[in-house]
């Protein structure tokens, strides 16, 4: 076993790394390697409980920022929180410049290869690869030939994965080079860990990250197809199914690029335009950051949530840039690993820098026999589908296991690869129990520029448990950590943000607002809202039933029935001698309140609320976010205890309401009154207004007056108590409750209020000043603030009162139809593709 | 054997369709044994956008999309097209099959290597061990290819129920061999399947029939309409054509179109379409012989 120095064993950086791999921070003689020194001397002056509390802190930072992946193993809705080790792996700079021209070297060569393929194909003329590696190769996209253009190579964004064996050799893994996931992850890793660790960041030179991301930013521009001084880009992805969502929404913000899926663009003219609420608008480079496979549904078929019909032919046409070209996926297979050193002497005329994980090809006979005699302490893997897939480490494998494996890879041998196995470098990894060993797999990220290919001065450690072969994805591993590329001197900081002397051109909007957008927004106003009230009715009934003494039954029935309108409580509780049904509806009410299969139920809402704050991240502060998040969060934790106390009920709903409060007032202060702040507004006014009618409605205010219990209520749930108490002090009466709920202008909750702001907002909509008359929208706003507005006092204090009835519903319905029209005029921009043989039937 | 070849697509529906993109194959590729005197292509709307491009496997294709939404599409292509009887087969295709294939898997000849571009599963077309067997019981040990080739078509042919409602364009080539039924295209890809599974390359025809037969022969099954039959490869650049919806040796009256690994390749007509409610798609084929 080699360990680390062992004078002060409580803050000293120790652990037990096996003699098999390579030690990253120590060397075989016990003493610290260069890089790390510095770092060691810091870490020794920060006492463990101070540490674990960074670490905890950092934990913190990633779950508020929202940072998570989902797991495809399990399924749909998981979002798993990203973990940050927070002691960093460290490398010299001298060392990882050595790593940097290697990887140049071989993003050279996968270019090379990549344009072949899709165009002249020498390789196969001159015998370099097999012609199964393509043929048999269903990733081989036969559409994707001569897509390439002469000026810029296919790839300008690659990543490697890397791992260092035993004797200190670094090997390539796996080439990603189709939109590498990850370098999102190695920002958001350092952010926080320079924010947890400032003074380590001081002391120490560490290489910045924004270098590399700069060389991004200026490559991709370098690629439109027309020489523009800013063209207009978008960040393509495959929607918040996709396991790494965030770190699309997390590079768009941070690059600047708007975040679009398939249905937000449209092909016209062989011209790529992005939909926006006031029309459409050119795009001139895609970055794409989903599988190629999928791109253009009318010449690779399939409805991936990123496909735009006709791409394929725009980009043909010159007049849009996909970076990377489709295409380039095809060489992350790992049948190329036993191609590329002969294909790198041949037309580089210089040997592989960095050498790939050993693999064979069972397709030649020769690789064939040999894997087969040594079958057992081989990695097999099948040759075209992109490492990280299905993989079998036979020796893990029972014998039966094996033999079906054996039987599979000569059925088919040229569909498989055999690889050796590799024993991963040992590095410190920090967990409560103290420091232990774990095994490094190193994402490295390159990107061209001018010819260049630029090594992110970081990266992304992904820690493996045990020093065996691990899976080679992103979210896979024991946690991450950042990656320390030590300088031999100070660190100049660098920033996205060009300096510049130049004032900027003053504008009053942004140009792109996509549809898609809009609709988000919408409903996230929508959603808002109605947890808001939700919570109040819940809060009122729950209080209500753990009220000591006499219950008033009106009060809880119409409680119960207001809820079950919501959907949100079975029906059943609303019926007559409900006396007997208090403790049911007691015990039923937290379980209600918490059942995520409801749909419109508050659980169900809440979680709308994060999954639509986080889908239009970009179009709200991060203030905004954060505190959405965090209700959320407090909400869906308060659910994991197990309790079914109607007090907790009422806690529970009571921090909801004040947490949403501070939602509202950091839209109302914060938000830019521009079409965003408009959409959200919408949805807000809708929902209220709508749900506010129909709890009037149900409130039923008939002749006989309505009881005193049921007005407390019906002030209470529509929150305005203050005021009420203000102008009438205790004498509660129906014509004054309506007046205040109804046709109050100066009551922001009232019907009357929010219609008036309905009628402000339709009349800003995009293209609203240009069309003749009045918008359908616009009439039915107006149709609602007349009825309101033709109410009067009279109507409200009649024994029947069946015109407030009537504007009630009014509006009721008015607000449903509102919302249907303005989602199928400025929201909805199209339905969903189909294909046209699928409809064709049966054919010749 | 001089044709004009009419095909009409219509597409139609009751609301319109609002934005479409298409992709035909409706222009006949280069054969050897084949001479396009005219060919002519009539799109109704007139397209925002058309053009054409050569595919992956040499067939032109034309692309065209629409801005304005239309409720009627109407695609016709119209070709005058000579055929010759083919070259009769070479030697090559008399040498037993497992020579054959053998030597394609060597591909030391730039014409093997091309050729194996259709010797593996394509989208559409994979294949089980029984479809093997069903093969193998033809493809016997040292059997000529071509005998072994023509036996098999003619199994596929004795074997298969022409039934046009039984399967459509999406129906997998296991479910065709399980149900025994199937329409040309069908046949195709299940004796594709069957020939790739033995290592010999298949590739997918998309064609025409004479719609007439000759005085005093019967009327060929698919004649209305589109058809579909396969080219093995023998060796040395020569490539047979057989039909296993009729059990024939292609001659002149069949009339290759394009060709692929499989149906996906070469569709005549494909789009992706947002909107229009209901649709129908109406196909007219009319191969008049001419001269």
């Amino acid at each position: 076993m080699a360990t680390g120095l062992t004078s002060n064993p409580r803050t000293e950086l120790t652990f037990e790394c096996p003699a098999f791999v390579f030690n990253e921070v120590f060397a075989p003689d016990g003493t610290p390697r260069p890089q790390w020194q510095k770092f060691l001397n810091a870490y020794r002056n920060v006492p463990q409980p101070e540490f674990a509390r960074r670490n905890e802190q950092a934990d913190r930072m990633l779950r508020e920022n929202g940072v998570n992946y989902h797991s495809a193993t399990e399924g749909g809705e998981g979002a798993r929180p990203w973990r940050l080790d927070l002691l960093p792996m460290l490398m010299s700079s001298a060392d990882w410049s050595v790593i940097e021209v290697a990887l140049s070297q071989r993003a050279r060569l996968l270019n090379l290869i990549i344009a072949d393929i899709y165009g002249p194909q020498k390789l196969l003329e001159e015998g370099l690869l097999p012609p199964e590696v393509l043929f048999a190769n269903q990733e081989y996209l036969r559409p994707f030939c001569g897509l390439g253009r002469p000026d810029i190579s296919p790839m300008f964004l690659y990543a490697a994965e890397l791992a260092r064996s035993a004797n200190g050799q670094w090997w390539v893994m796996a080439d990603r080079s189709e939109a590498p996931a990850g370098p999102g992850f190695a920002l958001e890793n350092r952010i926080v860990s320079s924010r947890t660790m400032p003074s380590a960041f001081k002391q120490i030179p560490v290489e910045r990250l924004a270098s590399f991301f700069v060389h991004l930013q200026n490559a991709l521009r370098r690629r439109a197809v027309r020489n523009i001084e800013s063209p207009r880009i978008v960040l393509l992805s495959s929607g918040p199914t996709h396991p790494y969502y965030f770190e699309d929404v997390y590079l768009a913000r941070y690059l600047g690029y708007t975040m679009v899926e398939g249905g937000d663009l449209a092909v016209r003219n062989d011209t790529v335009f992005l939909k926006t609420l006031s029309g459409l608008v050119p795009v001139d480079i895609v970055l794409g950051r989903c599988a190629e496979s999928g791109l253009d549904p009318l010449e690779l078929g399939g409805y991936a949530a990123h496909g735009i019909p006709g791409l394929l032919n725009a980009v043909r046409s010159g007049n849009v840039t996909v970076a990377n070209t489709p295409g380039c996926g095809i060489v992350g297979a790992p049948v190329f690993m036993a191609f590329l050193p002969q294909i790198c002497e041949r037309w580089l005329g210089e040997s592989l820098k960095m050498p790939s994980i050993s693999t064979w090809w069972c397709g030649d006979a020769n690789s064939f026999s040999l894997v087969i005699s040594r079958f057992n302490n081989l990695v097999l893997k099948p040759a075209f589908q992109k490492s990280g897939n299905e993989e079998f480490i036979i020796s893990d494998l029972t014998s039966e296991k094996q033999k079906e494996v054996r039987a599979r890879v000569e059925a088919a041998p040229h569909a498989w690869v055999a690889q050796e196995k590799i024993s991963r470098s040992g590095v410190p990894v920090w967990t409560q129990n103290g420091i232990r060993c774990g095994h490094a797999a190193v994402r490295a990220f390159l990107v061209e520029d001018e010819a260049m290919w630029h090594l992110m001065p970081g990266g992304l450690i992904r820690i493996a448990p045990d020093s065996g072969p691990m899976q080679l994805s992103v979210s896979a591993g024991d946690g991450s950590k950042d990656l320390w590329v030590i300088a031999e001197r100070k660190v100049d900081p660098v920033s996205l943000l060009a300096p510049t002397d130049q004032p900027a051109e003053l504008r009053r909007t942004s140009a792109l607002f996509p549809s898609r957008v809009a609709d988000n927004l919408f409903w996230l106003g929508r959603s808002i809202d109605r947890c808001d009230f939700l919570g109040r009715l819940i809060r009122a009934l729950s209080e209500r039933l753990v009220g000591e003494g006499n219950v008033d039954l009106t009060e809880i029935r119409f409680l119960a029935r207001a809820l079950s309108e919501q959907g949100q409580l079975e029906p059943g509780f609303v019926v007559d001698g409900m006396e007997s049904q208090l403790p049911t509806l007691a015990e039923a009410l937290p379980i209600a309140m918490f059942d995520p299969t409801e749909y419109g139920g508050l659980a169900r809402t809440v979680r709308d609320l994060t999954r639509l704050a986080s889908l239009v991240r970009d179009w709200i502060s991060p203030d905004t976010w954060h505190r959405i998040n965090v209700t959320a969060e407090t909400f869906r934790t308060a659910q994991t205890k197990d309790w079914r106390d109607l007090a907790d009920v009422v806690n529970v709903s009571n921090s909801l309401i004040g947490d949403l409060a501070s939602v509202s007032g950091l839209i109302a202060d914060g938000m830019n009154r521009g079409p965003s702040w408009r959409f959200l507004e919408l949805g807000r006014c809708i929902e209220r207004a709508g749900a506010t009618a129909r709890l009037l409605l149900t409130a039923e205010i008939k002749r006989g007056g309505a009881s005193p219990g049921m007005l407390k209520t019906l002030v209470e749930v529509l929150d305005v108590r203050m005021t009420y108490r203000f102008r009438y002090r205790d004498n509660l009466q129906r014509n004054a409750v309506l007046d205040l709920a109804i046709t109050d202008e100066t009551n922001p909750r009232s019907l009357a209020y929010q219609i008036e702001r309905l009628v402000q907002h339709v009349d800003r909509l995009p293209g609203y000043e240009a069309r003749p008359l009045r918008s359908e929208e616009m009439r039915l706003v107006m149709d609602a603030a007349h009825a309101v507005r033709m109410l009067t006092t009279d109507d409200l204090s009649a024994p029947t009162p069946r015109s407030v009835q009537s504007v009630l519903k009014t509006v009721e319905e008015t607000m449903s139809v509102l919302s249907d029209t303005l989602t199928r005029k400025y929201l909805v921009h199209s339905g969903t593709p189909r294909q046209i043989t699928d409809i064709a039937g049966g054919s010749q | 054997m001089k044709y004009r070849v009419t095909h009409k697509t219509s597409y139609a529906g009751h609301e319109a369709v609002s934005i479409g993109h298409n992709q035909a194959w409706l222009e006949f590729r280069p054969v050897d044994h084949q001479f396009v005197e005219s060919f002519s292509l009539t799109i109704l709307p007139e397209p925002s956008v058309k053009t054409r491009r050569i595919d992956s496997f040499r067939n032109p294709v034309h692309a065209f999309s629409f801005n304005e939404g239309y409720q009627r599409l109407d695609v016709t292509a119209t070709t005058l097209v000579t055929v010759r009887p083919p070259d009769t087969a070479p030697a090559s295709c008399s040498a037993t099959w497992e020579s054959i294939a053998a030597t394609i898997k060597q591909h030391v000849q730039n014409d093997d290597r091309d050729a194996i571009e259709f010797a593996f599963a394509s989208p559409r077309i994979h294949w089980n061990a029984e479809m093997r067997a069903y093969a193998l019981q033809s493809f016997t040990v040292s059997r000529p290819m071509m005998e072994a080739v023509r036996e098999l078509t003619a199994r596929i042919h004795h074997d298969f129920v022409y039934d046009s409602r039984a399967t459509t364009v999406n129906t997998p080539v296991a479910e065709v061999f399980r149900l025994k039924r199937g329409v040309c295209q069908d046949f195709a890809h299940l004796q594709i399947a069957m020939l790739r599974s033995l290592g010999i390359p298949a590739r997918y025809v998309s064609g025409y029939l004479r719609t007439i037969p000759p005085e005093g022969q019967p009327r060929l099954v698919g004649a209305d309409a589109s058809h579909a039959w396969l080219s093995v490869y023998c060796g040395s650049a020569h490539w047979a054509d057989v039909d296993p919806t009729n059990d024939a040796l292609c001659s002149t009256d069949h009339i290759a179109l394009a060709w692929g690994r499989d149906y996906g390749d070469v569709p005549p007509l494909t789009g992706v379409f947002m909107g229009g409610g209901q649709h129908r798609l109406i196909v007219n084929v009319d191969v008049l012989p001419i001269g």
